[in-house]
């Protein structure tokens, strides 16, 4: 079986600019991570835990879905 | 650069130049013959002593310039990966030596093996490392 390419996209560089252009070195600090996990997230290196996609969505004060959103590879793809 | 990032290039320089080193030379010394163990301990215990060293001092500068050394769960998931990666290598090794000893290989040749796929073993681990943090997981 052939395994969909998919890929997680967020909208932290636009949220850190709309809560007083806040650093990444700030945010990772309210997450409890380090500044390059919060870059590689940031740059879609990385996909975080759902607790940590959570603490990133709480300090933003917005639900995860308007973080991240789930983008799948194969749009004419069906289940 | 992360702290851990640091680490990893930290023990990659180590394990590459120090087991390396003493992989070159033991190479050269069983090709002139030396078969038996006992000449190979202290070129072994100079090389571990260049491991721990060059460890101490990277590890001091890279905590120097770094601003935190907390490890969270990129880290951990980075190594875990990498040593799933790589430790199949130390296990075909194990293994190799113990098929060695059954047939009755010499000790040398069953210690170099062992030593041969540590060495193998922790540097892909290393640059697996490097290419997760490099290249994103």
């Amino acid at each position: 079986m052939a395994r969909s390419r998919v890929s997680i996209r967020n909208q932290i560089r636009i949220l850190r600019f709309r809560h007083g252009e806040m650093t990444q070195q700030q945010l990772a600090d309210q997450v409890g991570v380090t500044r390059q996990t919060v870059n590689a997230i940031e740059g879609g290196k990385y996909s975080p835990s759902l607790e940590v996609a959570f603490r990133i969505a709480h300090v933003f004060g917005e639900p995860l879905e308007k973080v991240f959103q789930f983008v799948d590879a194969e749009p004419g793809r069906r289940g | 650069m992360s702290f851990e990032e640091k680490s990893v290039w930290v023990e990659f320089v180590s394990y590459f130049i120090g087991l390396g080193g003493y992989l070159i030379v033991a190479g050269r010394m069983l090709s002139n013959g030396v078969s038996a163990l006992p000449p190979y301990v202290p070129v072994f215990a100079v090389a571990v002593v260049f491991i721990v060293a060059v460890n101490i001092v990277g590890h001091i500068v890279a905590a120097a310039t770094s601003r935190s050394d907390e490890v969270d769960e990129r880290d951990r998931l980075i190594g875990w990966r990498a040593e799933s990666g790589s430790s199949w290598i130390l296990g075909f090794g194990v293994i190799g030596a113990i098929t060695a000893l059954i047939f009755s290989v010499g000790s040398v040749w069953v210690a170099h093996l062992l030593l041969i796929s540590l060495f193998v073993s922790e540097v892909t681990k290393n640059v697996l490392q490097i290419v997760y943090y490099r290249r994103g997981i």
